[in-house]
């Protein structure tokens, strides 16, 4: 038997470890640092949807001084743009999740927050646009929250109608787990307990709605 | 979709354990760019013993033989042995012919005994100061004895490897392997820098023969008697070096059938071997093997198995959830391709597992490459393979070895 020990080259292992240390570190910093960027998108975004809701109300003043025939085209027109742009942050919101590396959860509540006074300020102005242009826009409120067993399969049940139906359904997804006047008060007002909840065109659906009772109540 | 916690959290471990043990590599490389290998050309040749095993090889015997009888070394100072395990071909035919004009010694077993138990047998009448193994569809480049010896001139030299590569690539499958056994020429060099090569493959290592006897032969119970060796070896104190330029091939599986069984037999023998020598495990005796190489590999292990698990897991729970959802919206599948955003599609790539994956694979990309230059192979020929090799077939063998793990926890019946 050779009676030697083995080589053990500490400096190698522990520069490897200190290096792949170095890169996870790194991978950490770049996820965080690009998650901030997304938030700041976000950000951009609503100021813009919130310029286009002020010309939606300004709009809507010509409505009295221009009449319908003329004005009704063009608030249909800003309705569509405010609804894509709308939906681009719920989309990107949505991804952001608390689930993933993000760890600025103070900023993206905050943004949570301003999105969904946004859809309620949206949501009231499409009510008024659909009585005074009588145009066969529908509305649905989605009220979801953390604990709630349906509204996963509820998401992906709206999901499918919006692309069904277009511009022609304008879908409000409100998290009830947010702390936020606005919410509050649209729940109270449509006696809101349990979830998922839909205000269909005003009417109130308690539970999981399947596919086909929804599209029955929409107008075709 | 939002991967659970635990998930991401296996997955970044494992991906730590990857990328530690290939920036190891890296460093061992950058550290030892340049410098010689610790050789001496014996000045008196000593003799050398071949042994070639051979059960049913008809097909591929002859042509091993011939090639070992090739080697650029004095005839005289050659002593070939082939041991036949009661083959049912006409393997002890082709061999009684080279027997005859005395060019080998032949032995027949009776019944058949195993690859080990062949060796040993050989080993009782070894008459070489040094013997070498080698199988009896594999072939050698002429000059390998030359470029082996000098290794052994450090007395504490065990063993040394040569560089084996798989001798046929045409199908996709013999492609990806060629890439696999040039990755290890390279990393078993990188080992032997660390003196930590964990296996002396069966195609030309050559060994001390007194440190063969010294440890009592091969082990006849062990799936994987070559890396039984290696480790033994070490434990009694001697060193494996590596020859990136001794040149040796063979055969490789070309179904997928056959590969599944040798990697089942190749990685069910390793974590027997690693049971076996467990006390090696975070021993600084043993320096890098024990603190660095048999650790790792075997977090490198569990890591696999709890990534496959887990992913397979997660890929269930979202298939029978898609067929769920699929249902309530009465299975209306078109609907789902919308119009992609492309922008949206690449905003959400960019994360951290994204960087890091980068990150990992460029380490891998390097490594490979590095490789093939090192030991002196154009990439051209066999860029699809090697692109294969660095994606896909990490995911194949781990699907292999958590088949190994379940046939070990099993208590299989061990088959060739």
């Amino acid at each position: 038997m050779a009676e030697r020990k083995k080589r053990l080259d500490k400096g190698i292992l522990v520069s490897a470890l200190v290096i792949t240390g170095l890169i996870f570190f790194s991978g950490f910093f770049i996820g965080y640092n690009l998650n901030t960027e997304k938030l700041s998108v976000v950000k951009n975004d609503i100021t813009a949807v919130t310029k286009d809701i002020q010309n939606f109300q300004l709009e809507f003043l010509l409505l009295d001084v221009l009449g319908e025939n003329s004005t009704c085209p063009l608030l249909s027109s800003t309705l569509s743009d405010i609804n894509e742009r709308s939906e681009k942050i719920g989309t990107r919101l949505d991804k952001l999740s608390p689930d993933s590396e993000i760890k600025d959860y103070a900023s993206y509540v905050d943004m949570k927050r301003e999105y969904s006074r946004l859809l309620i300020g949206y949501w009231l102005l499409a009510n008024k646009f659909k009585n005074a242009c009588e145009s066969n826009v529908s509305t649905i409120i989605y009220f979801y929250a953390k604990e709630c067993d349906g509204c996963g399969d509820q998401s992906f049940v709206l999901t499918y109608l919006k692309r069904q139906y277009n511009e022609t359904l304008l879908i409000f997804a409100l998290d009830a787990d947010l702390d936020e006047p606005g919410i509050k008060t649209v729940k109270e007002y449509y006696n809101v307990t349990a979830y998922p909840t839909l205000v269909v065109n005003g009417i109130v659906w308690s539970g999981f709605q399947k596919t086909e009772d929804l599209q029955s109540q929409l107008v075709k | 979709m939002a991967l659970p916690i635990y998930i991401l959290a296996i997955n970044y471990v494992a991906w730590f354990v990857f990328m530690f043990i290939a920036v190891v590599w890296i460093i061992v490389m950058l550290n030892n760019r340049g410098k010689t290998d610790r050789t001496r050309a014996f000045k008196k040749l000593p003799v050398v013993s071949i042994m070639i095993p051979a059960y049913n090889e008809e097909k591929t015997i002859r042509k091993t033989i011939e090639s070992v009888l090739s080697l650029d070394y004095p005839k005289n100072l050659l002593d070939v042995i082939v041991i036949n395990d009661c083959s049912k071909d006409g393997t002890r035919k082709i061999a009684e012919e080279f027997a005859g004009r005395g060019d080998i010694r032949l032995l027949n077993n009776e019944p058949n005994r195993g690859k080990a138990y062949s060796l040993n047998r050989a080993l009782k009448i070894c008459r070489g100061e040094f013997a070498a193994c080698i199988d009896a569809d594999s072939i050698v480049e002429a000059p390998i004895v030359r470029k082996l010896l000098p290794y052994f001139y450090d007395e504490t030299v065990g063993s040394v490897t040569p560089a084996l590569k798989v001798w046929r690539k045409e199908s996709l499958l013999e492609r990806v392997q060629y890439a696999e056994y040039i990755l290890n020429i390279f990393l078993r060099k990188m080992l032997s820098f660390l003196d930590s090569i964990h296996v002396t493959p069966g195609v030309f290592s050559m060994y001390r023969l007194s440190v063969l006897k010294e440890v009592g032969g091969f082990d006849e119970d062990n799936l994987t008697e070559d890396m039984e060796m290696a480790l033994k070896i070490h434990e009694h104190g001697y060193k494996i070096e590596s020859n990136l330029d001794a040149m040796s091939y063979t055969m490789c599986p070309t179904k997928w059938g056959e590969l599944y069984r040798q990697r089942l037999r190749w990685y069910r023998g390793a974590i027997e071997n690693m049971a076996k020598y467990k006390h090696m495990l975070f021993n600084p005796e043993y320096g890098n093997l024990g603190m660095f190489f048999l650790p790792t590999n075997l977090i490198a292990i569990a890591s696999i198995i709890a990534v496959f698990a887990s992913t397979a897991y997660s890929y269930m729970d979202s298939a029978t959830n898609a067929v769920w959802r699929l249902s309530l919206i009465n299975f209306d599948f078109l609907s789902l391709f919308g119009k992609i955003d492309l922008a949206m599609t690449l905003e959400e790539l960019m994360t951290t597992s994204f960087a890091l994956g980068v990150a990992g694979i460029a380490l891998g990309g390097y490594l490979l490459l590095t490789s093939f230059r090192s030991v002196g192979v154009k990439m051209r020929g066999n860029i699809v393979g090697y692109l294969l090799y660095l994606l896909m077939f990490p995911f194949i063998m781990m699907t292999f070895w958590s088949a190994a793990i379940v046939h070990e926890v099993a208590g299989a019946r061990k088959k060739w």
